[in-house]
């Protein structure tokens, strides 16, 4: 039967349904772990190069720890691959933010920039990667530039956006006590649609993230895209594994760093409606 | 003779992360069939929680609802409700929204498309039939909930404060024309809201809550033959009765305000 | 707030134009001709720097970036001519048949679960901790896996393509039956509906926007990923073509096998909205992501 708000269940079950989610939740991903063990430990159901056991995925996140594969040990790799996506990202932000503000606040700048953007952007950020690897060679610019490129539009539509929402009565009240345009840009506009602003930037923060690994994927001599396009090259799943582990820790970890940070830095709630990406 | 609608010893408490909050303390109420009564009381008095009780959409934590004698049952068309929300579908045009009842209950084509007809004419929607609920003003919205509630041919009605969302002057126009509509059709309804006014104008009983915790504290007859019966809304106003009435239980009610 | 400019997408959101004389040039919304005759002027702008600097003597070397005419050269060989093995058209139906087939299938299973998912709480405790797990996994994550399990073929694409498609399904539908207003559920009981009917006549329908904007999330991921895919195991389709053309230098080839990458991807988001258009006829226009 649908457990839809609509129905009211007497209060009661609302005490005791705070912990059953966790519970079913955690009893549902037990049971996978369960299922994977069983499946390997069955001898010949599956092949060890296509589905290593859990065992041995652990094993092999520790041997990586230790010693260097194809050329670094996993933190080695994981500290690559969050270098070329720093870089990526803060370039994303050092143009985005300053350009999406501007294309809010100067209506007849966005008449300039928008064919040429609505152009581009339904590039996948992974068609330029043959062409980046043509202008910048095999380096962590290359890394960089993809990583700029998945994470710039977010930045500056997700900030224009932001401005743009704030409401315009907030700035017409800033006239009519004196304000100057600049200046209620500044002290107005600005606080008002930064939580807005951060949450879009984690958007392309995480937009980064995700293509930095295809990047790896295709070329480049370290990271941990490099890492597990190794693994499937040396037919190790179980390295495979620890790298999609490591890049989806890591991924997370980002996000809930960024979102902590937010909250303590730009408590007040973002004006804008929820969105999901 | 059994009452239309019973509601016995009903009370409701909620669990909050807190501990638990009483929202209703134990209410009688009795509706007559074809009677209009009307709940008002203080902000916080669980007057909307009574009423979501007696539609069957909230359990109660003690006592029960009954029509005709026996136990009211889920919520269903017996006893349709109006929001003050207008709960329209929003993917539905206006005619489809009234005939939404009478669709889920397998009623054949021709008679559906009879009821839709006869509700879009009682309300004046006729016009509208093909229209979406967000092209229609608030008025439109809530006469449409309300032949939409009024097609399933309820035996009782409930109405949630379904004026409480529209500016004033639609309020006058809708008031009034609930009051026609009563007066044609003998609905036996349980109305809310907070205005006395309107409770004066359109009912036969009004019940007045005490502050939450709510309860019933007293009932008030208004009487079917009062001489400004049938009048509009501005000019009832003005009869000594109505505003001996309105005082009398506006009193009531600020006395609960200010208790404590 | 007012929706956005004539001229462009919803999300170029504004005031209304020509509202407030009162504001400076910079600060006032240019009228549909001047915006137009903007556009117009920095697009020409651009072709005119890009033609002057790819001459002959100009700034940039044609290995770095073709002229125009190069690129057109190239668009209309491509035309003419099989390039790898294939006609252009050829290329093209590789890669939408990946892509395509991909996005249906998560469909298949992403639409549903989302719905059971948002529905029924126990579906959702026991699904949604399991998507967590693996949402941060970039779906291109998954390539040398499905190199591992599956070989350079259709199927690993298909597979990759799928994964990509499958969480925005799976997420946003549920979304979307979870933000359907509870007094609609309220209002469908009272007027006598059993459960199924209204989960299929009301929610379903109220939610059908939302629903289809979770498809052509998931059609922009599905796409995306497909590219990537190309780059790494396929022999045919546009990202394959864009590989190669880099090998060989072939920057023409290049230019125009991006270009159509990202006009299939504005058909695909336009369709997609036209989409939501028909179905939903009574929906009003939120901001798109």
């Amino acid at each position: 039967m649908g457990q839809k708000r609509g129905r009211d269940v007497s209060g009661r079950s609302a005490v005791r349904s705070a912990r059953e989610p966790v519970a079913w939740g955690a009893a549902a991903v037990g049971l996978l772990l369960l299922l994977w063990w069983l499946a390997t430990a069955i001898p010949d159901l599956v092949p060890p190069r296509v589905l290593p056991s859990p065992i041995d995925v652990v094993l092999r996140f520790v041997a990586l720890i230790a010693e260097p594969f194809s050329g670094a040990t996993l933190l080695g790799h994981a500290v690559v691959s969050l270098e070329r996506w720093g870089i990526g990202v803060l370039a994303a932000i050092a143009l985005g933010l300053p350009l999406g503000i501007a294309l809010a606040w100067l209506p007849p700048l966005r008449a300039v920039v928008t064919p040429g953007f609505e152009l581009l952007r339904y590039i996948p950020p992974f068609a330029w990667v043959p062409i980046a690897v043509l202008w910048f060679g095999a380096t962590t610019t290359t890394q960089a530039a993809i990583v700029f490129i998945a994470a710039f539009p977010a930045c500056i539509i997700n900030t224009q956006l932001a401005v743009a929402q704030v409401d315009p009565i907030l700035a017409r009240a800033a006239r009519t006590l004196g304000a100057g345009s600049a200046r209620t840009l500044a002290k107005v506009v600005l606080p008002v649609a930064a939580p807005t602003i951060f949450t879009g930037l984690r958007i392309a923060f995480s937009n980064g993230w995700m293509a930095l690994v295809g990047a790896e994927l295709v070329v480049g001599k370290q990271g941990l895209g490099f890492l597990i396009s190794q693994g499937q090259i040396n037919d190790s799943a179980s390295t495979i594994l620890v790298g999609m582990t490591t890049i989806g820790v890591l991924g997370t970890l980002i996000d809930a760093v960024l979102q902590r940070a937010q909250r303590l830095a730009l408590p007040w709630r973002p004006a804008a409606a929820r969105r999901f990406e | 003779m059994t009452p239309k609608m019973e509601i016995r010893a009903v009370s409701k408490t909620f669990h909050a992360r807190g501990g638990e909050v009483a929202a209703l303390q134990p209410c009688d109420l009795a509706i007559g069939n074809g009677e209009f009564v009307t709940v008002v009381g203080p902000s916080g008095c669980g007057k909307s929680t009574l009423m979501m009780i007696a539609a069957g959409l909230e359990a109660p934590s003690s006592g029960e609802i009954l029509v005709d004698g026996k136990p009211a049952g889920p919520a269903g068309p017996r006893r349709t409700v109006v929001f003050q929300r207008f709960a329209l579908f929003p993917s539905e045009t206006v005619a489809d929204n009234i005939a939404f009842g009478l669709r889920v209950a397998g009623l054949e084509r021709a008679e559906t498309e009879r009821r839709v007809a006869e509700q879009l004419d009682l309300m004046g929607l006729t016009r509208f039939r093909g229209a979406y609920p967000h092209e229609l003003s608030g008025g439109m919205q809530q006469r449409v909930a309300i032949a939409r509630a009024l097609a399933v041919r309820p035996e009782i009605l409930l109405m949630d404060e379904p004026f409480g969302a529209l500016d004033a002057q639609t309020r006058t126009v809708l008031q009034e024309e609930v009051s026609r509509l009563q007066r044609e059709l003998h609905y036996t309804v349980l109305f809310i809201t907070h205005s006395v006014e309107e409770a004066v104008y359109l009912s036969d009983r009004v019940v007045v809550m005490s502050k939450g915790p709510g309860r019933i504290k007293c009932e008030i007859a208004v009487p079917r033959d009062a001489p400004w019966r049938g009048l509009e809304i501005e000019e009832a106003g003005n009869h000594a009765s109505f505003m001996q009435l309105k005082r009398e239980i506006w009193e009531l009610i600020r006395a609960e305000i200010v208790r404590h | 707030m007012a929706q956005g400019m004539p001229g462009s997408s919803p999300r170029w959101a504004g005031p209304a134009p020509g509202a407030d004389l009162t504001l400076s040039f910079w600060r006032r919304e240019p009228g549909r001709a001047q915006w137009l005759a903007i556009a117009a002027a920095s697009l020409a702008a651009a072709g005119a720097i890009w033609w002057s600097a790819t001459r002959p003597d100009g700034l940039i070397s044609p290995l770095f970036l073709p002229p125009p005419v190069e690129v057109w050269e190239a668009f209309v060989r491509l035309l003419s001519r099989p390039y790898l093995g294939s006609t252009l058209g050829q290329h093209i139906v590789a890669s939408l048949r990946i892509v395509i087939g991909g996005w249906l299938l998560a469909g298949l299973v992403g639409l549903p679960l989302g719905i059971a998912m948002g529905w029924w709480k126990r579906v959702r405790w026991i699904s949604f901790p399991i998507f967590q797990i693996l949402r941060p996994v970039p779906p291109l994550a998954w390539i040398p896996l499905a190199i591992l399990w599956l070989g350079i073929g259709d199927s690993a694409r298909i597979f990759v393509v799928f994964i990509a498609a499958v969480v925005p399904w799976v997420m946003n539908s549920m979304q979307a039956v979870d933000s359907i207003d509870g007094i609609l559920v309220r209002a469908a009981l009272t007027l006598g509906a059993s459960d199924r009917q209204i989960l299929s006549r009301v929610v379903c329908r109220t939610a059908l926007p939302t629903l289809v904007a979770g498809a052509r999330i998931a059609l922009g991921n599905a796409w995306t990923t497909l590219v990537a895919a190309e780059l790494l195991a396929a022999t045919a389709g546009l990202g394959y073509i864009a590989l190669n053309a880099s090998r060989t230098l072939e920057m023409g080839i290049l230019l125009v096998a991006m270009a159509i990458i990202g006009v299939l991807g504005a058909l695909f988001s336009i369709g997609m909205h036209l989409v939501t258009r028909w179905v939903a006829p009574w929906a009003r226009s939120g901001v798109a992501t």
